[in-house]
């Protein structure tokens, strides 16, 4: 398993054997590792992450899962474990969720970018599976993830 | 005799060359500094990128890797300097210029003539492993709209694509890329 990074004795990032020829995986591990290494106050929403997060990018056909242990986080490629959320969406919304802005410390649907989450959630261009069980989950994924 | 990278000399010997090579009409062979000078005007001269990057800051550098079958022997660097929607140039660069890049996109040639012909969707591509990016992530997600309109850019550009070159023109790009190298990228 090859360590993507520890933050300063802080949250640790791990592509699992063979992630880093996923570049979905390396994408995201990376783009986590930048977010809290600039934003630290989010450091505490990335350490009361647990579980798996499986995301899947359906017009590039490429699959992982982020599992996340209270501070930790390991990424596959491909499906791994038992999900609380899976999220199946194409590349270009991928990459509009991590462009959410965070107002207040919560994820802002109000301007053009978050305003294109529910509307895909409803035309069912973005499917998130486990957001009404998890949406603590949901809410502390889009943060880590978000660079803004 | 390598010229010092952007010197006075450099950049007359490199304007010299160029206006050389753009002495034959378009289509010109993809990556060439002839092809890399249509790719310039092109960005400078598109409203959209314009409009899309107006916050973009910083390099990108487009990176080929070699292929001798299809004639490019070498690493491939193509720097772009952009700043709030303007290209202030584009043009091929030494090894460590290039690989000094606040963003390098890396893929084989085959992955970047996909590209070119709209085989391959360049976020996608970024997805799946084959065009790898390398650079500050969070600012390239911010600005994927001004990343994905350059890389839409230069296949409009157009130009002859290097797995369809017949022999004689696969070895003229050899040795188009080996006198290049050879004056202006040591």
């Amino acid at each position: 398993m090859s360590s993507s990074t520890g933050i300063g004795g802080g949250p640790e990032i791990k592509l699992a054997p063979g992630a880093d020829e996923v570049g979905l995986a390396v994408i995201l591990a990376d783009m986590i590792k930048s977010n809290l290494e600039s934003k630290p106050k989010r450091i505490k929403d990335f350490n009361a992450l647990k579980g798996p997060i499986y995301i899947f990018a359906d017009d590039a056909d490429v699959d992982m899962t982020m599992a996340f242990g209270k501070g930790s986080l390991t990424v596959f490629g491909g499906r791994a474990g038992k999900p609380i959320l899976e999220i199946v969406t194409d590349s270009e919304t991928l990459l509009d969720l991590a462009n959410i802005s965070i107002k207040f410390g919560m994820p802002f649907f109000f301007n053009k970018e978050g305003m294109e989450v529910p509307i895909k959630l409803l035309k069912r261009q973005l499917k998130i599976k486990g957001m009404f069980f998890h949406p603590f989950a949901l809410m502390r994924l889009t943060k880590v993830m978000s660079v803004n | 005799m390598a010229i010092e990278f952007m010197s006075d000399e450099w950049k007359k010997e490199y304007a010299a060359e160029l206006e050389k090579r753009k002495a034959a009409p378009p289509p010109y062979i993809y990556f060439t500094p002839e092809w890399v000078d249509l790719f310039e005007k092109k960005i400078q001269g598109d409203a959209t990128y314009k409009e899309v990057a107006k916050d973009w800051e910083g390099s990108v550098c487009l990176h080929v890797e070699p292929n001798p079958d299809m004639g490019l022997d070498i690493d491939l660097y193509v720097l772009l300097d952009l700043w709030h929607g303007d290209c202030n140039w584009a043009q091929i660069v030494p090894t460590d210029v290039g690989e000094a890049g606040d963003f390098v996109i890396t893929g084989s040639f085959e992955r970047w003539i996909q590209v070119g012909k709209k085989q391959l969707d360049p976020v996608k591509g970024m997805m799946q492993g084959k065009l790898k990016l390398k650079g500050d992530l969070p600012a390239i997600v911010r600005a994927v709209r001004a990343a994905t309109r350059l890389v839409e850019l230069s296949s409009e550009v157009g130009g002859k694509m290097p797995d369809e070159l017949t022999p004689e023109e696969t070895q003229e790009l050899r040795d188009v890329v080996t006198e290049l190298s050879n004056k202006f990228l040591n």
